[in-house]
């Protein structure tokens, strides 16, 4: 018992690094999740050009970020383009790194998305006399997003998940804080399943606000 | 002056020629029904004429103009021809009204009022202003024909391009497309049908252009057409068609 007070006391002292901790996790989540929902979109976009090099391009985009694991991509840009003379925060560089990962994974997931989708509504947009960008904006994104909710927010959820490898590039972010609590008291169960806890919690909200998000733009059938 | 000229329109997809030097002509105020076997090529041919597809050579004139050209603004081609799918083609997202209003709103720059109120002019003129608020998948497959018609109505087009109107649809609804078709042209809308279905053929007009192996074949009266023709190919589709009713 006198274990669970020792470790009570010493996260209560410790609370406010935890919670600028927590509040860095967040923020990068949040700053990827949107980044990277923005740049698949246009990822997206391009992979529908009637270029053949710009699809192929594309090609190689997601294959290339899907294939690297995302914690090379990290050290690559953090501690390897110092070498070259560009040193970037840890932030910048989590905030890129992810973007462009997350980005290659969420356009994957519209162009599934996309393949399901009956082309003659597009054709039909043409026949009208809509240019691409418009038929992208007002047939195709809207629809592909819709059937991409689960996919999307699933990819938020590994966001706020795979954030904490970011403390490896000295971002210090909730995880960080809570090895730092870790090894102050030596109470490593305790601090781990605090933290698994917390974690637990952020992702059954962001499951709770992707139901709403589906129910809401879910189309009668 | 016809409003559509077509010459000599030869359409090949990788060197399989699909069209091979179609000539037609379509009037104002006409109801040109357009009949041949399936893989013809009778989509081919509506999708060159407002260039879904490039034509590889030929010419078709439209009120006058070439516009196989490469300088033709092709988005305002396509705003004055009214295209109406086989697969009706609504945009599944949207309400019945809203696939009305969405072009109104975007290519026409209209208010959101202005747009309403043209597109339940259009609903009401179908019948089926009472559905503006349901989507898609609610509605039956005569119901969308009709959406799809109002949809293209709404555009004040020229021209109403039908793409087998009635081949998604069963006899009553066919039934329901052909009246329709009728009524457009009893209000002198002018409209390009393709089909090869001769029951609808039949309820809409009098007079046919058979179209086989990429070239008008024939353009004559159904009841010619189907009394023993001398070209067996043209024999073989009208009889066909006759059994089957
Ligand atoms: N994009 C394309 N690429 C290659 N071949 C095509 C393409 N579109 C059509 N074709 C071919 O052209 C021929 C005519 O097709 P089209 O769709 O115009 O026929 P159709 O008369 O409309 O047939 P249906 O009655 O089945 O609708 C077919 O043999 C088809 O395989
Ligand atoms: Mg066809």
């Amino acid at each position: 018992m006198s274990d669970w007070s020792i470790f009570r006391d010493d996260l209560i002292e410790q609370m406010p690094l935890i919670l600028g901790g927590l509040g860095k996790t967040l923020e990068l989540t949040a700053i990827i999740s949107l980044t990277g929902f923005l740049l698949g979109i246009v990822v997206f976009y391009l992979s529908l050009s009637p270029s053949r090099f710009v699809r192929s391009i594309i090609r190689g985009y997601i294959s290339f970020f899907i294939g690297m694991p995302l914690i090379v991509l990290l050290f690559l840009i953090y501690y390897g383009m110092p070498q070259w003379g560009i040193s970037l925060s840890p932030f910048t560089v989590a905030v890129l790194g992810f973007t462009f990962n997350v980005a290659a994974y969420n356009a994957a997931y519209l162009t599934t998305a996309h393949n399901g989708l009956d082309p003659v509504e597009a054709e039909a947009a043409r026949a009208q006399g809509f240019n691409r960008l418009q038929i992208f904006k007002l047939i195709t994104l809207p629809q592909v997003l819709r059937l991409s909710i689960p996919a999307l927010t699933n990819q938020v959820i590994c966001n706020l998940k795979d954030s904490s490898v970011a403390f490896l590039i000295q971002y210090t972010e909730f995880f960080a804080r809570m090895q730092e609590v870790a090894a102050t008291n030596f109470q490593f169960f305790k601090a781990y399943f605090f933290s698994a806890l917390v974690y637990l919690a952020l992702v059954s909200l962001i499951v709770l606000a992707s139901r709403a998000l589906e129910r809401r733009y879910i189309l009668p059938t | 002056m016809p409003l559509i000229s077509v010459h000599n329109l030869v359409k090949e997809f990788s060197g399989q020629r699909v069209l091979n030097g179609i000539n037609l002509e379509v009037y104002e105020g006409d109801l040109k029904v357009v009949m041949g076997p399936s893989g013809c090529g009778k989509s081919t041919l509506l999708r060159c004429l407002n260039r879904l597809i490039e034509p590889t050579s030929g010419t078709i004139h439209f009120r006058g103009q070439d516009i196989t050209g490469a300088d033709v603004d092709i988005r305002a081609l396509r705003q004055s021809i009214g295209f109406v799918f086989q697969q009706f083609a609504l945009y599944r997202h949207l309400s019945v009204l809203d696939n009305v209003t969405l072009a109104l709103l975007k290519l026409r720059g209209m208010s959101k009022a202005e747009a309403e109120e043209k597109a339940l002019h259009e609903l009401n003129r179908l019948g089926i202003a009472t559905h503006r608020d349901k989507y898609p998948s609610q509605i039956s497959g005569g119901q969308k024909q009709r959406v799809a018609l109002a949809r293209a109505l709404a555009m004040d087009p020229v021209v109403i391009f039908f793409d087998e109107p009635t081949s998604a649809l069963d006899p009553v609804m066919s039934r329901e497309v052909a009246d329709l078709i009728n009524q457009m042209r009893a209000e002198n809308v002018t409209m390009l049908c393709v089909t090869h279905d001769l029951r609808l053929a039949r309820q809409i007009s009098d007079r046919v252009v058979f179209l086989d192996e990429g070239v008008v074949k024939a353009e004559d009266t159904i009841d010619h057409l189907c009394n023993a023709h001398s070209d067996s190919k043209i024999n073989d589709f009208f009889s066909s068609g006759v059994r089957g009713q």
